[in-house]
């Protein structure tokens, strides 16, 4: 799709502003109303859903053209999906995320990337990860634990670690601890180690599509000449790519997130606990996992109407309004460890506030990141958690990182390393 | 003096870089306005752009920017969330500046014991709503729902919504407001006024409610409500408003105090002899007649199919062949929601019996398939919080309302037929949406107790499809000459295409109103509130032409 068949939904947007705050029906309080952190932040009309759909039009009509107001305006979100969410709730003719999503990529193809991106691009396009580490380390991670390589073995399950969790030394402990659990399980697996690159995910999500494409065909391949027919990662960006945007450049791969995994080991009997965590735990829904989780369906199709005007499809649309997210598994994997009492914060599920990593905003806007993460913790805080769990190494250095600057005493877990104390 | 770039540093001085921009692509994201299209030239989807774009962020900043404006001749336009055309500047030969109150967005006291809250404009009432609950207390939500500013509901523009019959109008609810004039003097009203709180509305203190508001309201165009006492009432249910189920169809469960029903009669003078038997046994809690935007001939198909989150408009086109659809389309033709919530058990049994014998007496009844627990469950959800109400655009994005002319249920029947009538005609074309001549939506009663109530036709165009666009605006001409020639007056279409049309329209029209001089009585509180006109037109007056 290009930017111009969003030019529909922009002149039927209402600015209703349903796209600023969580489902109305879901709000328990003033203080966690809030669904947007674009515009919570930046306040402008500008930076909310609604707003860059009429950013888009005006630029498309010639009205202005593209400042560094209006860039920073359309970078300066997460791309989190809350207002994909909400704006559905009443209607089905609307689809801002993916209005948003042409926006950038114009905005990238004329040239009007952020600056601030482009260092991540390079060791992106030269190195094959998100956070310029060299290429060589990938695999560091997997060190003394015995798993299979793609390169050397063909494998039908791929286990793949992602960026943050090969490259960053805080992270390593839980994506070693998913390897060792599986082994454990006697579930078989390879992983690609050095050989792993990318998914191109979070590129694409900072509008370089060629990029993401360049990436995502690389991989298709290298899993294609390996037998690869499932792919399990622990990561919920990774997770996203593969499930929802690789179907589109041809994929027919499975997907499954570490801990849909888990619960299903959980569920098999293959895994049980024997310790207990006495903590008080609460449950950060990951964008990429959660609302914008939801299983590819394949459609090629246009709007036809109905009744004289009302806009339907043909074939029908799938739907992605967060309804089917990824959210009861690690809500029972947690719920199944002793002495584990999980917290729900207010928002959750497909209402959950962002952690503030996306987007390309951690990379971009560093102070706004920090402030996202922040009201998260906030919110984990107000529950009385001991514990803020997440299925998403971005998520959780995020929050870490805030915690940390903010002096927030509240621990930062990776699920993972829950389930793998109570084992 | 016009809008210069030392106009633009002074009120950058006021409110700091970050929250003032002239960035053409963010002043159109507050030019662009849903209705605009059906009144403004070539279509257009845009009211005229403001020169800035300003976010105060307390009262002194609001008074300092607007005697900014007085100073540089620029008019001063606010607006709490926007959802309407009449929030954006209306004049395209006058500088206007919008003063955007997002960033005043507190609660700043709940006096549970006096029943009334405190808040900024930008407090939503589904916030609002979810803090008093917790102290079994609530609030009137506008028709518009739960995304609107309490303040601009209650200080600015209009106020009723389907609570009303109990709670009543939120412009009776208001219980005093600091007001930022258009010259910027601060005025607080009521006893606040006079240092006694804001537990009174008229006093003893400054009383200006019939100046600012009145039953339309002053829509931006007297300066700047920039807090509000709302008066609050109680609930019965439960403090924390749990949903359950799977969006966009979450459920409510009822509680055993509570009763949800959706009521039908079967002809419209029965349904008017209903309204009437509930107000005068003073039953209910929420009144409405919610599901009839949808259109009487689509509703039912539609409204099944949005409660299953497995499906999509597409099924509605099938859903309507049914024979158990067709059948409950049938039943639902002349009905309403309606909501009774007891103190105690023994309370909602005696609504309930209250209740059996109007239906007995009316020959009204309930109807089954929307009682059952799916659809009674999320009438409670969408009827309590108003959280679904961006549904009036369900079809394709643009509605218009045409007819909600008020008043007594004996009256409004008059010109349903009539109403019914001409949305089948304008529609036969397919430029509109056909649902069905009757998309009466309307509260049971805006005023507490009942007595006063209107019904709006849901007239549905495609906004992004020009054709579709002019059979809306033909639309609203055609309804005010339906209504003049059936001895109505001129409805809501009429209040909608005054925003294209120029000063003299809007004074010849003003001109043969019942009570011109109300008019001219409006231009003098304008000449002594804002002599240099800093507010814009949406506070009608009349020229003197010599009148007093
Ligand atoms: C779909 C829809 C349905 C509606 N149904 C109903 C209904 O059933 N009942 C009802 O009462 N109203 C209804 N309305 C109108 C609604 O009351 C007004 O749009 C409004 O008050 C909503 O709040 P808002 O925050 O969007 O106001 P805005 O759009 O921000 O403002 C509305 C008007 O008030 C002015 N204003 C806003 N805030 C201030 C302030 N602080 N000081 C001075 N002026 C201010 C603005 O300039 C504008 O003219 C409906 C509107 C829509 C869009
Ligand atoms: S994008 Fe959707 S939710 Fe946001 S203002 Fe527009 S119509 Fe409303
Ligand atoms: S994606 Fe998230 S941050 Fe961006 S506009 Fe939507 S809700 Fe706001």
């Amino acid at each position: 799709m290009a930017l111009e068949d969003y030019r529909a939904d922009a002149l039927r947007c209402t600015r209703c502003a349903y796209c600023k705050w969580i489902p109305f029906d879901l709000i328990k309080s003033w203080r966690f109303s809030k669904g947007c952190p674009s515009v919570e932040y930046n306040h402008f009309h500008s930076y909310s859903a609604g707003g860059r759909l009429v950013t888009a039009l005006s630029l498309m009509d010639g009205r202005s053209t593209v400042t560094e107001a209006v860039k920073e305006s359309v970078f300066k979100c997460q791309m989190c999906g809350n207002c994909d969410v909400t704006c559905k709730m009443c209607r089905y003719d609307m689809w801002p995320i993916e209005a948003l999503h042409e926006l950038r990529f114009r905005l990238v193809d004329q040239g009007h990337g952020l600056a601030q991106h482009q260092p991540v691009m390079k060791g992106f396009r030269s190195l094959s990860n998100m956070l310029n580490k060299p290429k060589s380390k990938r695999g560091d991670w997997a060190e003394g634990l015995d798993l299979k390589r793609l390169s050397k073995h063909k494998s039908k399950l791929l286990f793949h670690a992602g960026c943050q969790y090969s490259h960053d030394p805080d992270l390593r402990e839980a994506v070693r601890n998913a390897a060792e659990l599986l082994k454990k399980a006697g579930v078989d697996f390879a992983i690609l180690g050095a050989d792993e690159s990318c998914c191109g995910g979070r590129a694409y999500h900072m509008g370089y599509k060629a990029d993401y494409q360049a990436a995502a065909e690389r991989n298709l391949k290298i899993w294609a000449d390996a037998g690869v027919e499932t792919v399990v990662t622990p990561c919920a960006d990774c997770y996203h790519t593969f499930k929802r945007l690789y179907p589109e450049s041809g994929s027919s791969v499975a997907v499954i997130h570490m801990v849909e995994l888990i619960d299903r080991l959980l569920k098999q009997g293959k895994i049980s606990f024997t310790k207990a965590l006495p903590m008080r735990v609460t449950y950060h829904d990951p964008c990429y996992l959660g609302r914008q989780g939801e299983p590819y369906v394949a459609w090629k199709g246009k709007e036809k109407k109905i009744f004289g005007q009302a806009v339907v499809y043909d074939p029908p649309r799938p739907r992605y309004n967060g309804a089917k997210g990824v959210y009861q598994p690690p809500r029972d994997v947690l719920m199944a460890i002793p002495g584990l009492e999980l917290v729900e914060m207010e928002r959750n599920r497909e209402a959950a506030w962002c952690c503030g990593a996306g987007g390309g905003v951690r990379e971009a806007y560093p102070e706004y990141s920090m402030w996202t993460a922040s009201e998260r913790l906030e919110e984990a805080k107000s529950v009385g958690a001991d514990a803020l769990a997440s299925a998403c190494p971005w998520c959780e250095k995020n929050f870490a990182d805030a915690a940390t600057r903010n002096g927030t005493k509240i621990k930062i877990v990776d699920i993972i390393e829950l389930v793998y104390q109570a084992l | 003096m016009a809008f210069s770039k030392e106009a633009y540093r002074e009120l950058e001085d006021i409110v700091g870089e970050r929250h003032i921009s002239n960035d053409p692509a963010f002043l159109d994201s507050y030019a662009f306005q849903w209705l605009a299209e059906l009144v403004r030239p070539n279509f257009s989807h845009y009211m005229p752009r403001p020169v800035a774009v300003i976010m105060p962020a307390c009262t002194e900043e609001v008074q300092r920017i607007i005697k900014l404006c007085n100073k540089y001749r620029v008019k001063a336009k606010p607006i709490s969330t926007g959802w309407y055309h009449w929030a954006a500047p209306l004049k395209e030969d006058e500088e206007t500046l919008q003063i955007d109150l997002r960033r005043m967005n507190r609660i700043l006291e709940i006096d549970e014991r006096n029943r009334y809250a405190v808040v900024e404009p930008y407090v939503i009432c589904a916030q609002l709503q979810a803090e008093v609950m917790k102290l079994g207390l609530n609030i009137n939500i506008i028709g518009a729902g739960a995304s609107t500013s309490i303040v601009a509901s209650a200080c600015a523009y209009a106020g009723m919504g389907p609570s009303s019959f109990w709670m009543g109008n939120n412009s009776d609810n208001l219980l005093g407001m600091e007001w930022v004039t258009p010259e910027g003097e601060i005025i607080r009203t009521g006893s606040l006024g006079s240092g006694n709180g804001w537990f009174c509305g008229e006093g003893p203190g400054p009383s200006v409610r019939g100046i600012c508001r009145g039953w339309v309201g002053s829509r931006g165009g007297l300066g700047v409500y920039t807090k509000c006492a709302i008066k609050l009432a109680h609930w019965p249910g439960p403090t924390e408003y749990q949903v359950k189920g799977t969006l966009p169809g979450y459920r409510l469960p009822i509680q055993e105090n509570f009763r949800v029903y959706t009521l039908a009669a079967p002809t419209w003078d029965a349904w008017a002899d209903i309204y009437y038997k509930i107000y005068d046994n003073e039953i209910g809690y929420i009144f409405h007649r919610q599901y009839a935007l949808a259109g009487a001939d689509l509703g039912p198909a539609l409204w099944l199919t949005y409660i299953d989150p497995e499906k999509t408009l597409n099924d509605v086109e099938e859903a309507v062949k049914r024979k158990d659809i067709q059948d409950l389309t049938e039943e639902l033709r002349i009905s309403f929601q309606f909501i009774m919530a007891g103190r105690s058990i023994r309370e909602i049994e005696l609504q309930d019996k209250i209740l059996d014998q109007i239906l007995k007496e009316t020959g009204g009844w309930k109807v089954q398939r929307y009682c059952e627990k799916d659809m009674a469950e999320f009438t409670n959800t969408y009827m309590q919080r108003l959280g679904h109400k961006h549904m009036n655009f369900v079809w394709v994005g643009g509605y218009l309302g045409s007819w909600m002319q008020t008043g007594t249920p004996d009256w409004v029947k008059g010109y349903v037929p009539v109403a019914i009538k001409g949305l089948y005609r304008d529609a036969a074309g397919g430029n509109l949406v056909q649902c069905g001549g009757d998309a009466l939506m309307g509260n049971g009663s805006s005023i507490a107790g009942g007595g006063n109530m209107g019904l709006e036709q849901f007239v549905s165009y495609d906004p992004a499809d020009n054709a579709s666009v002019a059979a809306g605006t033909q639309h609203m001409r055609d309804a005010i000459v339906d209504a003049v020639a059936n001895g109505f007056p001129p409805g809501k279409e009429a209040m909608y295409l005054q925003v294209g049309e120029s000063d003299e329209q809007i004074w010849n029209a003003l001109r043969r109103t019942p009570q011109p001089l109300a008019f001219h009585f409006q231009r003098k509180i304008k000449e002594a509130f804002d002599p240099n006109n800093v507010g814009d037109r949406m506070y009608a007056t009349l020229p003197s032409e010599g009148k007093p």
